[in-house]
């Protein structure tokens, strides 16, 4: 399957590039033709310009500077999102990707005179989410489980009707041992080899 | 009382804008002292680096003098208010780099012995929220409000047990009149003074 991986990490050494590592290995072991974007590594901005504010109903053509994003997007069948979770969300750079290239005309478009977004995504059949949390289940339950609904209920809305949601989580990571550390590594290399 | 006002908006003749200064108007008028901090207008930079992540856990976690300026502001300010338009159900980028990067331990919070985090934000005794959403209420309670829970909830816990909150929210802009428009900064400013 078409697979878009999604990577968000400013550390080359930290848990997180483990985490991305095993999930590559596991797509490529199952056969995925697999696409992968480093946010980091690509310096993409993240900061959404005046320009693109006034902007944003023109055609994505007319953004060349992230022409190769949002073809990436509109390529893949599934995408997967690989990052630390931090206040409760998407790291910055991450949400920046959101907030620049699901833009309209490539996540959704308004018909004249409708109040309700159309999606446009409808190529993307799955969304697979691979995090670490620093707290607890619990306190993540507590704050309302921002970041899981920003993929589950907002992103996943853009895309296909049959779209599936997987989320696959460490919570407590700063607490947590290297056995239980890498008893992750293999659930992700579990759930995405198959 | 001390006033923080945090404001994440790219366009200077934005809405966000609009709300910002009636927040100010109302801040004043109530005899508070106000301090602003305009991410965009200072191009504050919201990716956290390499170096940042490196200097995270150390004894000085701050390495952006952005970022030294915005801690200095949040330590002595009693109440912290921010206003942004909400984007993708939450906070812009742009905003959500900025509690990620200000918000480090010794200011937000600090790990204990166990490596547990303790509240930090003791002095703050209100956080207000104000945001523009382009969907209407129904829709943005069923996505779950994820930015007003980041602000709310996950940065609340970091604050003393009686810090209060505040959510100014104007739904569904894309479809506003401009006399709900002008009334919703009223309402602003109004809910500033009375503070």
């Amino acid at each position: 399957m078409r697979t878009l991986v999604v990577y968000c990490h400013p550390d080359a050494a930290s848990f997180t590039s483990a985490v991305r590592d095993s999930a590559l290995a596991a797509l490529r072991s199952a056969g995925h033709d697999v696409r992968f974007t480093d946010l980091y590594e690509d310096e993409f901005d993240p900061v959404l310009s005046e320009a693109e504010h006034v902007n944003h109903l023109a055609d994505p053509s007319t953004k060349p500077a992230i022409a190769r994003y949002v073809d990436d997007l509109r390529w893949c069948r599934s995408l997967v999102l690989i990052y630390p979770t931090w206040w409760a969300g998407q790291p910055a750079m991450l949400k920046g990707w959101i907030d620049r290239v699901w833009m309209h005309g490539v996540a959704w478009e308004l018909a004249a005179g409708s109040a309700r977004l159309r999606p446009l995504l409808r190529n993307v059949r799955s969304i697979t989410v691979v995090t670490t949390h620093g707290s607890s289940k619990w306190v993540n339950a507590l704050e309302g489980e921002v970041g899981k609904r920003t993929v589950t209920r907002v992103l996943r809305s853009m895309c296909s009707r049959r779209c599936r949601t997987r989320w696959i989580a460490l919570y407590g990571i700063d607490r947590s041992t290297d056995a239980q550390r890498q008893r992750f590594l293999a659930r992700i290399t579990r759930r995405l080899g198959r | 009382m001390r006033a923080l006002l945090v404001v994440s908006h790219p366009s200077a003749t934005s809405y966000t804008k609009a709300m910002a200064a009636a927040a100010r108007r109302g801040l004043e008028r109530g005899g508070h002292d106000v301090e602003e901090l305009d991410l965009y207008t200072m191009g504050f930079q919201p990716a956290m680096t390499k170096a940042e992540r490196d200097a995270y856990h150390g004894v000085d976690p701050m390495v952006d003098p952005a970022v030294q300026l915005s801690a200095a502001l949040v330590k002595r300010a009693d109440v912290l208010v921010f206003v942004y338009p909400t984007w993708w159900g939450g906070l812009p980028a742009m905003l959500k780099g900025w509690l990620e990067k200000t918000m480090v331990p010794g200011v937000a919070f600090v790990f204990d012995a166990e490596n547990k985090v303790r509240p930090g934000l003791q002095t703050v005794q209100r956080i207000v929220g104000i945001s523009s959403y382009g969907s209407k209420r129904p829709y943005v309670m069923l996505v779950n409000d994820n930015g007003r829970r980041v602000l709310l909830r996950a940065l609340r816990l970091n604050t003393g047990w009686r810090t209060r909150r505040t959510w100014l929210p104007f739904y569904g802009i894309d479809t506003s009149t401009e006399d709900e428009r002008i009334a919703f900064l009223d309402r602003v400013e109004r809910a500033m003074a009375a503070l």
